[in-house]
């Protein structure tokens, strides 16, 4: 059984996503919230499994959540679930320590998958190509380029930091700085 | 901005008869002999031929040897005229209207500066002497009379730079609200109709499988079309963030090659031109031609890419040639892209090909009649 709550600012994909996840046997959706704002006492009460994070959200956006969310002890599993689901979101979707990122056409069967494999550990993101590397490599400092390649590489994060002889703070924060540069290059939607 | 050049012709033309018709009466009122008819009849003709000549002939209102020969023909006058207090002195300021409107600011004030040196050469070869300036009432008339055209000069081509700056103004603002509409709009179709789409999506696919056999393909119908108006969507939002403004196919996929170009070793080559296109054929071809340019740079490793646009009127016909090796014989899980490239493509009415090419790599191959695409657009 896998416990999860939905974050997506739209009404209509709340309601298609909740139900769609209900109807799904193994699948436990325990709530939705629209915002950041909406999700703090969600997740307090239900503590779920997993959360199936909307990329673009009013305010702090899917990518700053998703942060926070990996940050918690214990750390829910995440599903980014966007409109604009290619190698240029999975990049910063990776910095943020997304588990999965799927888009929103994928037919519920691809959804249902993506949820069972990231509930199990497993990473389930889209290619991420030659040029989007190059594109991320444009936008971000020399000195980043090792935390993106280790991170790319599915290195875990504190293994990546002890490995440039970063404390977790100051890892946290290079990443939080890259994150913020990249997102110049995500389409605004 | 020189949508103006009409009002300041009106200008022109009334202040030059205006002119003409004062100076006629000032000769006429000292004296009639017959020099004094002669140039009346002098005046009025160089009013009336240079006003037909200007109004009538409009690259002439721009052109600097003709203010010159119209400037000129202003001093003949005051030099028949026998004094440098012409009674035509107003008529030659005149001249100046239509350089001191046309000219760039500072270049109208040193035509307008040229002009009163002119005159007071022209003043030196009529009756303007050393002992005028012993006259304090004659010097001040000098003085006077040096200086109007350069500050008519001057006061025109301030008037003329007030107008540009406004004109401008009010570009950028209507710019601006058009932009602001067009953010707004997307907003809308980003943040609203398309995640109704995309949940009405998810929903049917859920029950897909409970669907009977032959209700089955109708609902696969169903959410072909649903897919195919979510990437409309992404088109219009694109189109509206980034919107192609008319500018030619060939010069857009050019620049989407050249962004593609840092991240292979291929050779990319952008070859041929677009017919003109209807913007939303236009929207779904750019759109195609950069997905299929994607693909070869991503997938194909090839050494050598080619787009090649060509069409008549009626055709458009766009081709994306890799020497990689080729398409797997399995698609890559989790890609639409192609998918979506034929969607794009039967919604504008128009056939995509992808075939393997005679020695190897991919050929993508987008064929679209303008004729209807036309009609419904």
């Amino acid at each position: 059984m896998i416990r999860l709550v939905i974050v997506d600012d739209h009404p209509a994909l709340r309601a298609g996503l909740s139900a769609v996840l209900r109807a799904e046997p193994g699948l436990v959706p325990l709530g939705a919230a629209s915002d950041a704002a909406e999700l703090e006492p969600l997740l307090a009460r239900t503590r779920p499994d997993l959360v199936v994070l909307d990329y673009h959200l009013p305010g702090e956006d899917g990518l700053q959540v998703c942060r926070r969310l990996k940050r918690m002890v214990p750390a829910p599993a995440v599903l980014l679930y966007s409109a604009y689901a290619d190698g240029s979101l999975a990049i910063p979707a990776v910095l943020a320590g997304a588990d999965g990122l799927v888009h929103k056409g994928a037919p519920a069967q691809e959804l249902y998958e993506a949820i069972r494999s990231v509930a199990r550990g497993d990473k389930v993101l889209p290619p991420v190509g030659a040029e989007h590397r190059q594109q991320a490599a444009r936008a971000l400092d020399e000195r980043d380029m090792p935390i993106l390649g280790m991170l790319l590489e599915g290195t875990p994060p504190a293994e990546a930091a002890s490995t440039l002889r970063l404390d977790g703070r100051g890892f946290s924060q290079r990443v939080d700085g890259m994150i913020e540069r990249l997102r110049v290059e995500i389409p605004a939607a | 901005m020189r949508g103006d050049s009409n009002r300041w012709l009106e200008l022109f033309l009334l202040t030059r008869v205006v002119a003409a018709l004062v100076g006629s009466v000032l000769v006429g009122v000292t004296a009639v002999s017959a020099r004094e008819v002669a140039l009346i009849g002098a005046c009025l003709a160089y009013a009336a031929v240079s006003c037909v000549a200007f109004a009538k002939v409009e690259p002439l209102q721009r052109s600097k040897a003709a203010w010159v020969a119209d400037a000129l023909g202003g001093f003949a006058l005051i030099i028949a005229s026998e004094t440098w207090r012409s009674p035509f002195y107003l008529l030659a300021v005149t001249a100046l209207v239509l350089p001191a409107t046309t000219l760039p600011f500072r270049r109208a004030i040193v035509w307008g500066g040229a002009f009163s040196l002119v005159y007071f050469v022209v003043g030196v070869l009529t009756t303007l002497e050393a002992n005028t300036i012993e006259s304090a009432v004659r010097l001040e008339t000098v003085t006077t009379r040096l200086l109007t055209p350069w500050l008519v000069a001057v006061a025109l081509a301030y008037a003329q730079r007030l107008l540009d700056r406004l004109g401008e103004e009010r570009e950028r603002s209507e710019r601006l609200a058009v932009q602001t509409e067009r953010q707004r709009i997307a907003w809308e179709l980003h943040d609203s109709a398309k995640q109704r789409v995309h949940a009405a999506h998810l929903v049917l696919t859920m029950v897909r499988d409970r669907v009977g056999q032959r209700e089955g393909p109708l609902l696969d119908q169903a959410l072909d079309q649903l897919s195919a108006a979510t990437g409309d969507m992404a088109t219009s939002v694109a189109e509206l963030r980034e919107p192609l403004d008319g500018r030619p196919l060939e010069q857009i996929v050019a620049h989407r090659a050249q962004e593609l170009a840092g991240a292979t070793r291929a050779r990319i080559d952008v070859n041929g031109k677009a017919p003109a296109l209807p913007p939303l054929v236009a929207a779904h071809a750019t759109r195609i031609a950069g997905e299929a340019l994607t693909n070869a740079v991503r997938h194909a490793g090839a050494r050598h890419i080619e787009v090649r646009l060509d069409g008549d009127p009626d055709t458009l016909r766009i081709i994306v040639r890799d020497d990689g090796q080729g398409l797997p014989d399995e698609l890559r899980p989790g890609s639409n892209g192609l998918r979506s490239m034929r969607e794009r493509a039967a919604t504008i009415g128009g056939r995509l090909d992808v075939a393997a090419g005679e020695s190897g790599g991919t050929v993508v191959a987008l064929e679209v009649p303008l004729a209807r695409a036309l009609q419904e657009a």
